[in-house]
């Protein structure tokens, strides 16, 4: 039987398998999964990865992911109070960093596989690599130097002192971030992760100029990688666009795999890095809420047929809400698994 | 010489240089540019231009924008002062972001841009409960109710903008109160906001100024 790992395999070499990869990041409906508030799921490490191998097996996608939320990154790196809500994600009320006075104390751990709030996604990993190594590739989602700052600081903190300084601090904070990254890569990594979701969206020319770009993200970038090089590793930029910067990273740090934003155009992407990269065509997932099945089917092809025309493709999800009705669901993953097959799927 | 001001004082916006656009500012003022001219000639078209800008070439970045926003509010809170007669201002918004929702960047920039076309504006801050929303508008005099959502589900939330209708609805403020939505969620589904009950989006701070400019007109007499 073909595994997610062989059409993963297959995109990545150029190889041939019965379909592309299709990823899907189903997060906070573990919960519903397993009949439980969203607070008391994602305090167990064993919650969520049950429920990522169970959704995983009951709809056919190719990955499963050790993610719990954006802000467990936050966590990790200090006292950080998360917000529960009962129909989406959590996402974090109060900053570990309260001002950027706070950057000097700022400690940056060095082993992650001890530390507390690590526990239970080291838990989740291990569970995971237990029962789908090797099979179906194991997720993890990594935030950048550059990007990180907005979950320690808040957002408008961070562009702040990302733009007007101080200089000082805020490299003082990009170097702790940066040296955060390489620890928590490392972690994962040794833990069983495949694939490395890197995620800069301060690396988007959506969020920066070109020209901030090639001063700091890049820099910043080489800095993060450098000491585990890229295997594994997918630029992403949240929901915002790569194009303009693919050829530029690819040439700075070689990352060869890159998960667009619904707003790039995936023929125009293909032919800035010609057929070396994998490139993931991404659904803007939102609408799924509301749009009837044939609407999204028609979607997933339109997304499926002009990636296929390029090879080394996978099609993705963004950020499937949770109010996505389980129809749509079914009907995404329907059209991507029947349009992406390799004997005539293509999307014709 | 104008045009020259708002040539150098767009071209610092765009470089997300706020030193070099206040003392582009500073020293047109010093050498003889009134503070309505300031207001007027050069922040004002600078947001028009950066509006233009998006609709030819959707090219303006969230830097840009924070930065333009920013300095466009703290140049008009500067020269209102020292105006010749005082200004009347456009109308008034209260400004805050949904109910659950913690994230105040996009909040910040349409404020700045509101400001920076003499809008009054209260800033509630993050995670307003609806009852407030409305209880600060009716205080304050405002004209316009502005929610911003980052996440989808603070957006559709029973607790956010729908609230806020209802009360709206209950106590029979409708008639003179608009509700504007925004943020990242609306971005993704352009007709997001009609799921909610607002009465407009604007997709980014600059276009903000537009349709709140225009919500107010619908309801001051």
């Amino acid at each position: 039987m073909t595994t997610g790992m062989d059409r993963l395999a297959a995109a990545v070499t150029g190889g041939s398998s019965d379909r592309i990869p299709v990823f899907c990041n189903l997060l906070d409906q573990g919960a519903r999964e397993l009949g439980m508030p969203l607070r008391e799921y994602y305090a167990s490490g064993e919650h969520v990865a049950e429920a990522q191998l169970r959704m995983r097996e009951k709809y056919g996608y190719d990955n499963v992911w050790s993610l719990f939320y954006v802000g467990k990154e936050a966590e990790l790196l200090g006292p950080a109070r998360i917000a529960f809500a009962t129909d989406g994600p959590p996402n974090v009320e109060a900053f570990p960093l309260t001002t950027v006075e706070d950057i000097p104390c700022l400690v940056v751990p060095t082993d992650l596989r001890s530390h507390p709030a690590f526990e239970e996604p080291l838990r989740c990993l291990q569970i995971l690599r237990r029962e789908v190594g090797g099979r179906y590739p194991i997720c993890a989602y990594i935030t950048a130097s550059m990007t990180l700052p907005a979950i320690l600081l808040g957002m408008e903190s961070w562009m702040e002192l990302l733009l007007n300084g101080p200089t000082p601090l805020r490299d003082e904070l990009l170097t702790k971030c940066s040296d955060f990254f390489r620890v928590e890569i490392a972690a994962y990594r040794d833990a069983g992760a495949d694939i490395l979701l890197y995620s800069n969206p301060f690396g988007s020319t959506d969020f920066l100029p070109m020209k901030l770009i090639e001063e700091l993200s890049l820099p910043w970038m080489v800095r993060d990688l450098e000491p585990g090089g890229v295997a594994g590793v997918v630029y992403y930029c949240g929901s915002s666009r790569l194009n303009a910067v693919i050829p530029k990273v690819l040439a700075r740090t070689g990352i060869a795999a890159y998960y667009l934003s619904p707003l790039d155009d995936l023929v125009e992407a293909r032919r800035l890095v010609g057929d070396k990269v994998v490139l993931a065509g991404v659904i803007n997932d939102i609408p799924l809420i509301g749009w009837p099945p044939e609407c999204v089917r028609e979607e997933v092809r339109r997304i499926v047929a002009a990636g296929m025309l390029g090879g080394r493709f996978l099609f993705g999800t963004l950020v499937m809400p949770l109010a996505i009705p389980e129809h749509n669901i079914r009907a995404l993953l329907e059209a991507a698994f029947e349009f992406g097959r390799r004997d005539g799927g293509g999307g014709r | 010489m104008l045009e020259e001001i708002l040539t150098s004082y767009y071209a610092a916006i765009v470089d997300t240089d706020r030193s070099r656009a206040l003392a582009v500012v500073h020293d047109a003022v010093a050498h003889g540019a009134s503070p309505e001219e300031i207001v007027f000639h050069v922040v004002v078209p600078a947001i028009e231009r950066t509006m233009q800008t998006i609709s030819e070439a959707g090219d303006v970045n969230l830097a840009q924008h924070f930065m333009g926003s920013q300095i466009g509010a703290q140049v008009v809170e500067e020269m209102i002062p020292l105006f010749s007669t005082k200004p009347e201002m456009a109308g008034r918004i209260v400004l805050g972001t949904a109910a659950g929702d913690f994230h105040g960047l996009g909040k910040r920039i349409v404020a700045g841009c509101l400001k920076a076309r003499m809008i009054d504006v209260l800033d509630l801050g993050l995670n307003v409960p609806a009852e407030r929303f409305v209880d600060e508008a009716v205080a304050a005099g405002a004209q316009v109710i502005g929610i911003s959502s980052m996440m989808v589900h603070t957006a559709t939330s029973e607790h956010g903008a729908r609230k806020v209708r209802h009360i709206l609805r209950e106590r029979k403020l409708e008639a003179r109160l608009r509700i504007i939505v925004g943020g990242a969620a609306y971005r993704w589904d352009h007709d997001l906001y009609k799921t909610v009950e607002a009465d407009a989006w604007a997709e980014n701070g600059i276009l903000a100024g537009e349709v709140v400019g225009a919500l107010i007109r619908e309801v001051l007499p």
